[in-house]
Parts: C-alpha cells; sequence; structure tokens
C-alpha cells in the first residue's frame, strides 16, 4: 500500500478509550493532523445511549441477561447486564485463551471502557514511584511524583474530579471539585473509624462525577446510571469530552471498525511508519502512515499488538529487546466483599442516588507505625452505605404484610471492598497463540496471570480489616463472601510495556517513548512499572498528556 | 400440617427432595421451554395473592404474571425452569385434591392457605433446602416470590405507587430526615 496524502498523518492513536482519547485530544490540539483507530464500533456521546432513559419497567425482564445473552457473554456477564450490555464484548466474538482463569474485561466501542467505568480518581503518591526501588520488586520506576504532579492538575482540572482534600502524603490531593457528600451511616462510620483508629481514615471516594457543570457538560444528575452513558455529560468519557474536543480542533479523523494487526517499522530509519489494520466488517487490509505513534489500546491488547509486530529487526515483537512485553501483567486484588447492617439513624434517610463512594484509604506500610509483617505494601477499601430496599430486604411470608415490608426503608447497610497492590512479576504474563486465530485472522491472546503469596495475605486482611471496623461501628449481622472473584475482575490489567530507565529490563523510557523505537509512545496500562492499589485510569491520564506534550515538542522540533 | 408436608418430611430424608408424582416424575425429563403462556391466568391469580390489591395496585394490575413468563421462558436455568413448572402443576393438582376445585376459583382464604401451606415448607435455612438447592435450584415457591416482588417493584405501577421512583432527582441530599409514612426509593 502506497503512501498518499489521504492515509498519511502527523500521528496515529490506536484506541479510543480513557487514554487514547487524551491522546487524540492533546495531539490534536497540539496542531498534529491525527488518526484515532477505533477497532468496535461508533458510539456518538448521548445520540448512542439507548437504555440511558429507560425506566426499569422498560427492560422485558429487568436488569438480566436472557440465556442467550448469557451464552454469548460467559465473561463479561459478571460485570454488565441488560441496561450496559451493549457496552461490552461478547466473548462468543472475541475469544481469548485463559492459561490460568483471568477476567479480561472489555468495551469495543468508540469511548472504550471510559463509558463504563467505576470514575474512582487517585493519585499516586511518591511513595508509589518509589516502591519498587524500595523493595526490590519490578523495576524502578523512571519518574517521580514531581515528574507528574502537574499533569494530574492538568487532567483533574479538565476531567471534574470531586473530592475532599485531606492532606495525607500516600494519597496526593488534586484539583477538586465538591466532593459528593456522605449519607448518615457513612458519617457515623467515619466517625467510627476516627474514634478507634489512628491509623485510618474515612474520606469521600475521588470520582469523575462532575458536582458542577463544565463547558457542554454535566452537572451529574444523581441517576447513579452511569454505565448506561450519560445524556447529561455528567461523568467523564472519551465520548463526552476528550474525543469533542479533539472534533472541534479540525485535526481528528476517527476510524472506527479498524481492528489494527501490526505496527510496522522500517529497518532503515530504526522508526515505526505506521499500522495495518484490518477493517473488522470487510476485513479488507489496509496501511496508515505517521510520524508518531501512539498505543493505547489497553494493556493486554497493546502488548498483543507488539508481540504480532515481527520483523527482522524484532523477532520478538516490536521494541521487545528486553523480552519484558507482555510480562509483568498486573491488576488489583479484590476481594469479594464485606457487609453489614446498622440499626441506628432510623429516622435518616436521603434524596438521589450518589454515583460516589467512601474511600478507606491504604493504611498498611506507610512508616514505621503501620508497618505489618503480613505482606508489602497495601490496599484501600472502597464502599457504600445504603437503607435496604426490595432488591436487599429479606422479607417473610406475603400478603398485605408483605407489601408493608416492601413499601418501607429498611436498616442502613454498608458494603466494603479492599482494591490491593499486585507485585509485578515476570511470570504473569500474556503471549499469543499463533496456531489459534480470530475472525480476522490475528493470534488469540493467552493470559498466564496468579496472585503471588503477598497479593493472597493482602486478600485476607482486608476481609478482615473491613469486618472489624463494621463490628468496632456496631453493625450487626457483619460478613464477607469467601470466595474471591477471579484475577481481572477489578478490570486494572496493566504493566505489560513498563517504563523503566534501563532497556534491557524496561520496554518504554520516562516520556513513555519505546526505548527501541522512538516514535512509538505508550500510554495506556501497560506502561505501568507498579500497581499502586489506586484505581489507576487518573493515572494513564496524566501520563498521557505528559508524553504527548513531549511528543509534540519533538515533532515541532523535527526530531520526530 | 397436612398431607404433602408429610410426603415431604419422607421424601426429604431419602434425599430426593420435596416432590410430588408429577414432580417427581420430571426431575428427569426437564421441562421444555415455551408452556408457561398456558398458565397465565394462573399465575395471575398467585402474584395477587403475594402482592394483592390495598390502597396501591396489586400484582396482576401491574402485570407481573408477564413480567414472571418472560422472566422464566428466557432467562431462567433449565432446573429452575422444571421446578417451576412442576411447581405450578403441583399446585393445582393439590389444589383439585385438597378443595375440589381449580386455584381460580378457590376462595381467598383457600388461596392463602395453599400458598402458606408452600412458603413454610420451602424453609430456605434448612440444612436440606440449601442441599436442595445447590442440586436443584431454588424451589417453586421461592421463585415465584422473589419474581413477584421483583416484577413488582420495578413494575410502573408498584415503582411509582407502592414505592418512590425519581427518574431524574438531579441533586443529592444524603442526610433527610424520615417522614412519616415515606415509602422506600424504588431503586438505588
Amino acid at each position: 500500500m502506497e503512501k498518499t496524502a489521504r492515509n498519511t498523518f502527523d500521528a496515529i492513536v490506536v484506541g479510543s478509550g480513557i487514554s487514547g482519547g487524551w491522546a487524540a485530544k492533546e495531539l490534536t490540539e497540539g496542531g498534529l493532523k491525527t488518526l484515532v483507530l477505533e477497532r468496535g464500533r461508533n458510539v456518538e456521546h448521548i445520540k448512542d445511549y439507548p437504555t440511558a432513559h429507560k425506566h426499569p419497567w422498560e427492560f422485558a425482564h429487568g436488569t438480566h441477561l436472557s440465556k442467550e445473552e448469557l451464552a454469548e457473554r460467559p465473561i463479561q456477564s459478571s460485570h454488565c447486564n441488560a441496561t450496559d450490555k451493549h457496552f461490552y464484548v461478547k466473548d462468543s466474538e472475541h475469544p481469548y485463551i485463559q492459561e490460568k482463569p483471568f477476567k479480561w474485561i472489555r468495551g469495543y466501542q468508540v469511548g472504550g471502557r471510559s463509558l463504563t467505568w467505576g470514575r474512582q480518581s487517585y493519585r499516586l503518591s511518591e511513595m508509589d514511584f518509589k516502591a519498587n526501588k524500595k523493595d526490590g520488586h519490578g523495576v524502578d520506576w523512571p519518574i517521580r511524583y514531581t515528574d507528574v504532579e502537574k499533569w494530574y492538575d492538568y487532567v483533574e482540572e479538565y476531567v471534574g474530579i470531586s473530592g475532599t482534600r485531606e492532606g495525607l502524603p500516600h494519597l496526593p490531593d488534586g484539583k477538586f471539585l465538591p466532593e459528593i457528600p456522605l449519607n448518615a451511616v457513612e458519617k457515623h462510620l467515619k466517625q467510627s473509624i476516627g474514634k478507634h483508629y489512628q491509623d485510618r481514615t474515612l474520606i469521600n471516594g475521588r470520582v469523575a462525577n462532575l458536582t458542577e457543570k463544565k463547558k457542554g457538560r454535566g452537572p451529574c444528575m444523581y441517576r447513579n446510571l452511569c454505565s448506561r452513558g450519560c445524556p447529561f455529560g455528567g461523568y467523564f468519557s472519551s465520548n463526552s469530552s476528550t474525543l469533542l474536543d479533539a472534533h472541534d480542533s479540525g485535526n481528528l479523523t476517527l476510524r472506527e471498525n479498524s481492528v489494527v494487526k501490526e505496527v510496522v517499522y522500517d529497518a532503515a530509519t530504526k522508526k515505526a511508519v505506521g499500522v495495518t489494520i484490518i477493517d473488522a466488517i470487510t476485513k479488507e487490509e489496509l496501511r496508515y502512515y505517521a510520524d508518531i505513534i501512539f498505543l493505547n489500546a489497553s494493556a493486554i491488547a497493546t502488548a498483543a499488538i507488539l508481540l504480532n509486530s515481527v520483523s527482522e529487526s524484532f523477532p520478538n515483537g516490536l521494541g521487545n529487546s528486553s523480552l519484558q512485553v507482555g510480562h509483568n501483567v498486573m491488576d488489583h486484588v479484590v476481594n469479594e466483599g464485606t457487609y453489614g447492617t446498622y440499626n441506628g439513624l432510623l429516622d435518616k434517610y436521603y434524596e438521589g442516588r450518589s454515583p460516589g463512594t467512601i474511600y478507606i484509604p491504604r493504611f498498611q506500610n506507610l512508616d514505621g507505625n503501620t508497618e505489618t509483617t503480613d505482606f508489602i505494601r497495601g490496599y484501600g477499601i472502597q464502599g457504600k452505605g445504603k437503607r435496604e430496599n426490595w432488591q436487599s430486604k429479606a422479607t417473610e411470608g406475603f400478603g398485605v404484610a408483605l407489601k408493608a415490608q416492601l413499601e418501607t426503608p429498611g436498616k442502613w447497610k454498608i458494603s466494603l471492598g479492599g482494591r490491593g497492590e499486585v507485585l509485578p512479576n515476570y511470570d504473569n504474563k500474556i503471549s499469543l497463540d499463533f496456531q489459534n486465530r480470530d475472525q480476522w485472522g490475528l493470534p488469540l491472546v493467552k493470559v498466564h496471570f496468579e496472585y503471588g503469596e503477598n497479593d493472597l495475605a493482602m486478600m485476607e486482611h482486608m476481609t478482615k480489616a473491613s469486618e472489624d471496623m463494621l463490628r468496632k461501628a456496631g453493625f450487626e449481622n457483619v460478613g464477607s463472601y469467601r470466595n474471591s472473584p477471579p484475577p481481572g475482575s477489578a478490570v486494572h490489567e496493566m504493566g505489560t510495556a513498563r517504563m523503566g530507565n534501563d532497556p534491557k529490563t524496561s520496554v518504554l523510557n520516562k516520556y513513555n517513548q519505546m526505548h527501541d523505537v522512538t516514535n512509538v509512545f505508550i500510554t495506556d496500562g501497560s506502561c505501568m512499572t507498579s500497581a499502586g492499589c489506586q484505581n489507576p485510569s487518573l493515572t494513564y491520564m496524566a501520563l498521557t498528556a505528559r508524553a504527548c506534550h513531549y511528543a509534540i515538542q519533538q515533532f515541532k522540533s523535527k526530531v520526530l | 400440617m397436612n398431607r404433602r408436608k408429610a410426603i415431604g418430611g419422607i421424601f426429604a430424608l431419602t434425599g430426593i427432595g420435596f416432590a410430588s408424582f408429577t414432580g417427581f416424575k420430571l426431575f428427569f425429563e426437564k421441562a421444555s421451554r415455551g408452556q408457561l403462556q398456558n398458565y397465565e391466568n394462573l399465575l395471575a391469580e398467585l402474584v395477587d395473592i403475594i402482592i394483592p390489591p390495598t390502597d396501591t395496585p396489586g400484582a396482576r394490575e401491574a402485570n407481573v404474571q408477564g413480567y414472571i413468563i418472560s422472566f422464566m421462558e428466557f432467562c431462567s436455568s433449565n432446573k429452575e425452569y422444571t421446578n417451576f413448572y412442576n411447581g405450578l402443576n403441583d399446585l393445582q393438582e393439590n389444589c383439585l385434591s385438597d378443595y375440589n376445585t381449580h386455584f381460580a376459583d378457590c376462595t381467598n382464604q383457600q388461596k392463602i392457605a395453599l400458598l402458606e401451606d408452600l412458603d413454610s415448607s420451602a424453609d430456605p435455612n434448612g440444612i436440606m433446602a440449601k442441599i436442595n438447592k445447590k442440586l436443584r435450584g431454588r424451589p417453586f415457591f421461592s421463585i415465584l416470590k422473589s419474581l413477584t416482588v421483583e416484577g413488582y417493584c420495578t413494575s410502573k405501577l408498584g415503582a411509582t405507587e407502592l414505592l418512590a421512583y425519581q427518574p431524574i432527582p438531579a441533586r443529592y441530599k444524603p442526610i433527610t430526615t424520615l417522614q412519616p409514612n415515606q415509602k422506600a426509593w424504588a431503586t438505588s
């Protein structure tokens, strides 16, 4: 395929999810003619949110998937239901191989998983960027908190994160909109934790829901139906924000249904020259050229593209001289959850449905006073308090008595779930099965992931700690679900093309630029050198904006 | 209590579980789908006993029978479909043998008695019940009741009349004082 004016751009961005959307916005606003390739269908903000205004009675069988829909989604079905299933792939159409149980939750459409994300937004801290160096797991990050701080500011101001300033060194404050306030039982738990523990505190979750209006979006209407897509632009997604601004720049070309097969490398210039795609519908193979390529396909898919980009120079995959591509997969370790009911505060209720949560930031291994011998690093706990209603109440009998039970608010109930840092481990990896291919002829992804001892010790600890906090606060019927969900369930997979100082042991440099191929940047979860215990999307966005500004500067000074 | 309870006890000990002759027979041959539409009237009677009309509408008026049929036909597991189908047939048979008439023609008291019998025999915490649930899916009454509650509380009538439904709250008031007779929110 010849290089022509029509198929040549300044930059190509692969993927339109939360980090791809940012790359699109920054590069186009920086003046680069940018092609965004998305493997799935187009989803236009508001117009393509078909269930957003549906009432509960407008679904044929409530939120339940039919047997047929379940059969098509044996993996995704734990994360979606009838109200948002159109933003999740059918596993039957997009198979992968689980060498060990691993949930690969995917949304193949413009906007990717930014449509359905949990919206929790926390900064990594200096402690997190130093963690690998301190205890020797993985390699050292090539950056520190001060390198990212202003980029966190930058993306937070644009995204709109509601939250409170807490002054915690291990969970830096950001540029926040007013917080989503705590309800009566959440306040009660906060007070109890303050009274009973020296080491921890309960704060308002920091979420990308707009408590104040932003340009063209929001505010949040407190419907708590975010994953259907928000017709009010109440939360941040690529669709509602970054892609619209990229479009308005006049520099964006968006091509949906474009499955990227490989990045094309030119041995003479030692640069990537473009990408080959397969049109998802016609199966036609096409090539696009650009000076700069950003891979934002998400950690597993980006690694798969690299591993499939085989050339004489890179027989093990593009930019893989370190042999680290695809390795060091991390997720967050989660427990199934802890719950308890509270018999007081029965004269209190709430109005509106909060899309927010409560958060108990990491309180282990922060300093000498919080050290534990059970594990290294740590976890935070997220949760929510509500009064029980017909969905959660245990009722007795039937008839008029049952109606009376349904009609009135039940006891208060809090659910808590931990999110812990998984250590980077070379053995946890994705690879390609060249013998088995999908409908586009691409090799199937194989995932091999297992929690380590440290991860499992943390899981045990978070369950006990959650139960302890609820009991001390006077909760009853405190219990935990004992079966932990399979890895992947946190949908925080990352680490498959890590950043580092040494090209021998890492894939990307401190600007997310491939050590081996300097015009390829990777700013999705692949780049993460360690996982922290914080929900990672905010960090992907900050690193993307930072890398884009570096790339634009390099482009304009003709280095790239 | 009555005949069926005693039989249930005997079968429970054998590990086969509570089953009438019909149920016992069909335990081995799963019920085929697409049959529940024929039971719409019976279901309408049943859901109206579970959630009767008071100063707010009953489940029949909210077409909960339609919801149940839709769920059972398209979403239920094979085990639970069979349990449910057999349960409906058992109920009809028992109705005929106990009261010599169809469920629809029973007095309200008789209907309540028939359901009470099923409700108390479906002890959800009993060990046998737990084992049975794992092996065979939830029993008939447990399915019927939970789907009736769900279908009713997500119906327009249930959500807006028995409960309080705000499609677009627009604001979040995190702490309010509960007013006398304030209804629970329909959605969370």
